[in-house]
């Protein structure tokens, strides 16, 4: 094996000879091509420089298209080359690539570019309102059949989005509990308000944080899991496998999920909210030396109860909202890497925008109750 | 300069005798399940040889040693003479440059179509400019006779019998001396594996190549292998040709061989 090599000659009318030794092939692992085309560069603009590949030991595609590229895709009367070589570079200038089409600015591109957006908007729309029509047809047909409950499956999604969470959404709720705390004392404190500590944190842990906290929480641990498990059940054809025996995606894979976060979502929420709040009443012990007996005894004065349960009614629709959002998403994932992980992407972002959209509305429909 | 040549010509007079992969002392175990004792292979420059086998026997295992996906317990795996796994970065990396592999479901990179596919490992290199590695990717899909307008889809696209085509090509890129093949016609039909065989063929000697493959398929192993290694029981039984091993009377070889005969008879 030796290396490509070459030697510069000069004839006595001052032209370059150029002659090319060695192995010009990417199987000398010694070779560089981007190196050698760089010191053969001068010869390859002077038109004048002589070529002799007589003395080629071997000579592959790769260092052809390398020559090729610096004598402009030609061959002309001033290389020297071996028959066999021959036919590689005329092979080779047959595959020249066609200048692309010059792209000319369309002035149009962003409304079309907008009415393609609506249109896949559209889309999404109408293949979430079938997933969701066909899921409520399965809960009808499970009121004729109620054998045909897949148990397993919801108990293994209680399971894994529901006892599994308890951990972090303990460690966030708490954190984020002694945070507000914290810094609403301080403010409170400043008015000599110390107690309504007691209204404020009660009001917007047990109303609002609580069930969305858990929602984004859930919609990041849970939602992106179940996005990517159907998405690769998809293209290990897992679920035409399905199909085939007579069982229905929607009742087996769909349904579970669903209602499964529908479930363990409120109790999720009541455990989140709750470790807020002993949270919130650490720091504002800490900080305004409220006693915790205090903080629990007040609490239920100035919350009215019908709080807790509009925050358990909300952590049921966002527990559904992001198991069907991940349902949706991962169905529509097509068996490459690149489609699944934007869908999973997409399955997140979707998710925790729709349970905020749908905190906003649910927020506005119920402005004149509890406060 | 003269002694230099002196060694190249002795070089190049036992080219042909050169082993390129030599397995010394393999073991390999999963757990409890022994896979490998003791095994050796060579594999000389230029051979085309079959790992054949029952199933769950260690062949792919056998293969990933080689290409240094794996390593074994212990033993040596040499390739072109040299341990790849006791070498530094950059040596290795080019090591692994002069094999090529084609993977049993073709292992294309599914975000990419099939001119970045193959493109990848010249682009991976960065000694050649764009419109190079265009001649050199369509170079490419003519060997392994694919249309230049298959170039722009995606793997999921086309069809089994172009996904090892592609992994072929890709595999090709860098002028590989050594391919492994695993299971090179799983899942084609006999039309394109037979198409498929004799692709292999003609690359080989075109290239000059040393091809490693594993198959389960009789008509592939008849057709394309020159050795036959035969690997059962922890070791390689026998490693010579297909006629020499006909006459081989280890149980499993025969049992073998039955089963290609009463299939021949039963046509």
């Amino acid at each position: 094996m030796v290396a490509a090599s070459f030697r510069v000659a000069q004839d006595n009318q001052d032209r370059n000879h150029v002659q090319l030794f060695g192995q010009w092939s990417l199987r000398e692992p010694l070779n560089d091509f981007a190196k050698l085309r760089k010191s053969l560069q001068p010869f390859f603009l002077d038109n004048f420089t002589k070529w002799d590949l007589l003395e080629l030991e071997q000579l592959d595609a790769a260092g052809a298209a390398t020559l090729l590229s610096g004598w402009g895709n030609k061959l002309n009367n001033n290389i020297s080359l071996k028959p066999e070589h021959e036919e590689l570079f005329n092979a080779l200038i047959s595959l020249t690539k066609q200048p692309n089409k010059k792209t000319t600015v369309d002035w149009l591109s962003p409304l079309s570019s907008l009415g393609k957006g609506v249109l896949y908007l559209i889309h999404h729309f109408n293949e979430f309102s079938r997933l969701l029509a066909s899921l409520l047809l399965e809960i009808a047909y499970l009121f004729r059949r109620p054998q045909d409950f897949p148990w397993r499956e919801f108990s293994a999604n209680v399971y894994k989005s529901g006892v599994n969470a308890l951990p972090v959404t303990a460690l966030l709720g708490f954190m984020i509990g002694i945070v507000m705390g914290y810094l609403m004392s301080k403010q409170l404190h400043a008015f000599g308000a110390d107690v309504y500590i007691v209204n404020i944190l009660g009001l917007s842990i047990i109303r609002e944080l609580g069930p969305v906290l858990m929602a984004v929480l859930v919609a990041g641990r849970s939602g992106s899991a179940m996005t990517a498990q159907i998405g690769v059940m998809r293209v290990t054809d897992e679920i035409d496998a399905l199909t085939t025996m007579g069982i229905s995606r929607t009742l087996r894979i769909v349904l579970p999920k669903v209602l499964g976060l529908t479930f363990v979502s409120p109790l999720l929420v009541l455990w989140t909210s709750s470790w807020a709040l002993a949270g919130g009443a650490c720091a504002s012990n800490l900080e305004l030396g409220i006693s915790f007996r205090f903080f629990f005894e007040y609490l239920p004065l100035v919350v009215q109860p019908i709080n807790l349960t509009l925050s358990l009614i909300k952590g049921l629709i966002f527990g559904f909202v992001v198991a069907l959002v991940a349902c949706h998403f991962g169905l529509r994932i097509k068996p490459n890497t690149e489609s699944l992980s934007n869908s999973t992407t997409s399955s997140v972002v979707t998710a925790i925008s729709g349970v905020i959209l749908v905190n906003a509305w649910f927020a506005i429909l119920t402005r004149g109750i509890g406060v | 300069m003269n002694e230099d040549f002196i060694q190249n010509t002795l070089k190049n007079k036992s080219h042909d005798q050169e082993i390129i992969c030599d397995l010394k002392n393999i073991c390999t175990e999963f757990g409890d399940n022994i896979v490998h004792h003791n095994l050796d292979l060579k594999v000389k420059r230029g051979d085309i040889i079959a790992l054949v086998g029952r199933s769950g026997c260690g062949k792919t295992t056998l293969l990933r040693h080689i290409i240094g996906l794996t390593k074994p317990l212990s033993g040596k795996v040499l390739l072109f003479g040299e341990n790849m796994q006791a070498m530094e970065r950059v040596a290795q990396r080019r090591l692994m440059n002069r094999f090529g592999v084609l993977f049993q479901q073709g292992a294309l990179f599914s975000a990419l179509t099939v001119f970045d596919n193959i493109a990848f490992p010249l682009r991976e290199l960065k000694q050649f400019d764009e419109s190079v590695i265009y001649q050199l990717v369509m170079h490419k899909l003519a060997l392994v006779e694919l249309e230049p307008r298959n170039a722009e889809l995606l793997p999921a696209e086309i069809s089994g019998g172009m996904i090892k085509r592609v992994g072929l090509a890709r595999a090709l890129a860098l002028e590989p001396e050594l391919l492994v093949l695993d299971e090179p016609t799983a899942g084609l039909d006999p039309d394109r594996s037979h198409n498929f065989i004799d692709l292999v063929k003609q690359l080989k000697k075109s290239l000059g190549l040393t091809v490693i493959f594993v198959t389960h398929d009789m008509d592939t192993l008849a057709s394309l292998a020159e050795r036959v290694a035969v690997l059962e029981d922890k070791h390689i039984i026998e490693d010579c040709s297909l006629k020499e091993l006909a006459k081989s009377n280890h149980p499993f070889v025969i049992n073998f061989f039955q089963s290609i005969r009463s299939r021949i008879e039963g046509l």
